[in-house]
């Protein structure tokens, strides 16, 4: 089921089949993932899910994002990259409204979900379509499936019973990758599993209602190598069905699991294209040494 | 220079100082029900359970054992509590869930919906009524609120409907539990404050994300997660009620009788009352005779089984929670 290395830095060129860097063969047999995901890359990105313009978020006076416009695209995954404190968390938290339980966050910029104004949504109907994995492990003081159906059972107008929960709560552990080690202790405590299942967890627990759009904030990050692993597999399969903008300080996995990666630094969007651009070809200098590891 | 430093006590040495108190306490609680059951075990012997039955005015009862003298016969012996336990299960209980009702709405607010500058006001006065001393609402509830529901609820027509079984003056159920509600509820609300600002800000963050809205993932999540403290507050604040004498013996009425849910709830909450605690105050004066002090200590191993009960049970409560990773 784990693969036992970390899956392969991909390179991928724009417009040529994708490659696998030469020396590591794929894990064989099982989920092929890396292989079988890196199909789904470039080229086949879908229409625009969420468009920024102009996106500030100020905290008070201090300015933490600064006139970012970028665009999500469904099947596609965006990593967003910088130094910690350059205001990646603020603008992901911004995506599904949330910096506005933050007192004194404001915002200027518009943001559009499938071209229609966040602001024009309904908050709560906003959040069931954008859906957010935070950077710590928050499972619900509760068993695994009242983890998984909580929001299926928030969102249905009539409690559904177990029986109609169940094959959703399935579905979900499936997709996140967790279903062959829980199936057996779904009435289990969630806090009891281990830190890279309890991410997995939070990951089944966001996408059990299908939303369009899935936030992950450094989610690998409180994670030890092998579950990070995992959950990069994951994000390669969950790609096809949604758009996924990923937060990360870690820029190997913003190579491995990006298509199109988002450097900031200081608030600013200082790059934005595809990952094999901001890697092999980046612009400006700032990208290039943060890339190199000059700073960071 | 540093032999002649303090030695920190060790471990075990603090453990077995820690555990020698934990016992001397221990033992100090089971020789006070020793002690307590002894002296009421006369009143028992002549009414058996019985005693917690309804059957005659209680009232009449104690005042045949004060005027008893020292050597009381056997039938003086005679009493049925019932209207006394029914006047603190009552109390306590109605109380208590109205307690817990408003004091988990209005921890909601505080914590959650409270602008910053109110909040500022409302949590340091919460803290300051809870220290208030019960007497206080006692005074406030007999020269405020009693003349009130006497003057301005009860009628002439409902004095009259009950005239011949008890007398309607204004103290009454509804006055005490009033009262008595508004003494549990700043400890409850401070309590649950705390809680709900103790559980973890990323599962109500985490709620918030999945699209339901502030009201229900407070609900849903941080309630549940707060279950054990909100728990322990309801088995304080029931403790208090339980206990609290002279307030409610200032405006219960202080009438040995059970009110009548079948009077209509009306009536019901008109009718007058007295609580045990507020009985033992009362019959403390009588105590050398020694029936009277028997029913005085009957009446307090009742209340001390109660309280024993109601830890019990609130610990009991809290067990499943464990289970899910509900701290406590
Ligand atoms: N709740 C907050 N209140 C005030 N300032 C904040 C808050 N959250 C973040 N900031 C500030 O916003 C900037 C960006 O923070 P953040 O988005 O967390 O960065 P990153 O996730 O890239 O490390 C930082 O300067 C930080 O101090
Ligand atoms: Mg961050």
């Amino acid at each position: 089921m784990i693969t036992e290395q970390p899956p392969p830095i991909r390179k991928i060129l724009v417009d040529a089949p994708p490659t696998v860097a030469p020396g590591i063969a794929p894990p064989a047999g099982g989920h092929a993932a890396t292989s079988g995901a890196a199909h789904h890359r470039r080229g086949e990105a879908g229409p625009e899910r969420m468009t920024l313009q102009g996106l500030s978020v100020f905290y008070g006076e201090n300015e933490a994002v600064k006139q970012v416009s970028l665009s999500i695209r469904l099947g596609e995954v965006l990593a967003l990259i910088g130094p910690s404190g350059c205001g990646k968390t603020t603008l992901l938290r911004t995506l599904n409204r949330l910096t506005e339980l933050t007192a004194g966050a404001q915002r200027g910029g518009t943001i559009l979900l499938d071209g229609t104004d966040v602001d024009a949504l309904e908050v709560t109907a906003l959040r069931r379509r954008v859906a957010m994995v935070f950077q710590q492990p928050n499972p619900f003081p509760m068993s695994i499936f009242d983890n998984v159906a909580y929001a299926l059972r928030e969102q249905s107008r009539k409690r559904p019973g177990r029986s109609v929960l169940a094959p959703l709560v399935e579905d979900a552990l499936r997709r996140a990758g967790l279903w062959d080690e829980v199936k057996d202790k779904l009435d289990a405590p969630a806090l009891r599993l281990s830190g890279g299942q309890q991410q997995r967890l939070c990951i089944a627990r966001a996408i059990a209602t299908r939303p369009e759009v899935l936030l992950m904030d450094e989610p690998c990050s409180a994670l030890d190598p092998r579950s990070t692993a995992v959950i990069e597999q994951l994000i390669g399969e969950l790609r096809s069905d949604l758009a996924i903008v990923i937060v990360t300080h870690n820029m190997q996995q913003a190579r491995r699991v990006g298509d199109k990666v988002a450097f900031m630094y200081l608030g600013d969007l200082v790059e934005y294209g595809p990952a094999e651009q901001i890697f092999d070809a980046p612009q400006a200098q700032r990208t290039r040494d943060y890339v190199r590891g000059v700073f960071g | 220079m540093l032999h002649r430093l303090r030695q920190p006590w060790s471990d075990r040495r603090a453990e077995l100082t820690l555990g020698a108190l934990a016992c001397a306490v221990l033992l100090v609680i089971v020789l006070m029900v020793v002690f307590v059951a002894n002296e009421a075990w006369p009143t028992f012997q002549h009414n058996g359970l019985r005693w917690l039955f309804p059957g005659g005015n209680v009232d009449t009862q104690i005042n045949t054992m004060v005027n008893a003298g020292a050597k009381p016969p056997a039938a003086d012996y005679h009493l049925r509590a019932w209207p006394l336990v029914w006047g603190t299960i009552l109390t306590t209980g109605l109380a208590v869930v109205f307690g817990l009702i408003f004091a988990l709405l209005a921890s909601i607010f505080i914590v959650e919906f409270a602008p910053d500058r109110l909040r500022a006001i409302i949590v340091p006065v919460v803290r300051l009524l809870a220290a208030v001393p019960s007497v206080i609402y006692g005074l406030l509830g007999i020269l405020v609120l009693v003349p009130f529901v006497g003057n301005h609820i009860i009628s002439a027509h409902d004095k009259k409907s009950v005239e011949f079984i008890v007398q309607l003056s204004g103290a009454s159920l509804l006055v005490a539990v009033v009262i008595l509600t508004v003494m549990i509820v700043p400890i409850m609300i401070a309590i649950c404050v705390d809680a709900l600002y103790a559980v973890p800000r990323g599962w109500k963050e985490g709620a918030v994300a999945l699209g339901v809205n502030r009201w229900r993932a407070m609900w849903t999540v941080s309630i549940r997660a707060a279950r054990p403290a909100i728990i322990a507050a309801a088995v304080l604040a029931c403790a208090r009620a339980l206990g609290e004498a002279i307030m409610l013996s200032m405006v219960s009425g202080s009438v040995g009788f059970a009110p009548n849910p079948f009077d209509g709830p009306r009536l019901f909450l008109l009718e007058p009352l007295r609580p045990l605690a507020s009985t033992i105050v009362e019959d403390s004066e009588s105590l050398q005779a020694p029936a009277v002090r028997s029913t005085v200590y009957a009446f307090a191993l009742l209340l001390l089984f109660s309280s024993l009960l109601l830890s019990l049970a609130g610990y009991l409560a809290k067990q499943p929670m464990k289970k899910y990773g509900v701290r406590s």
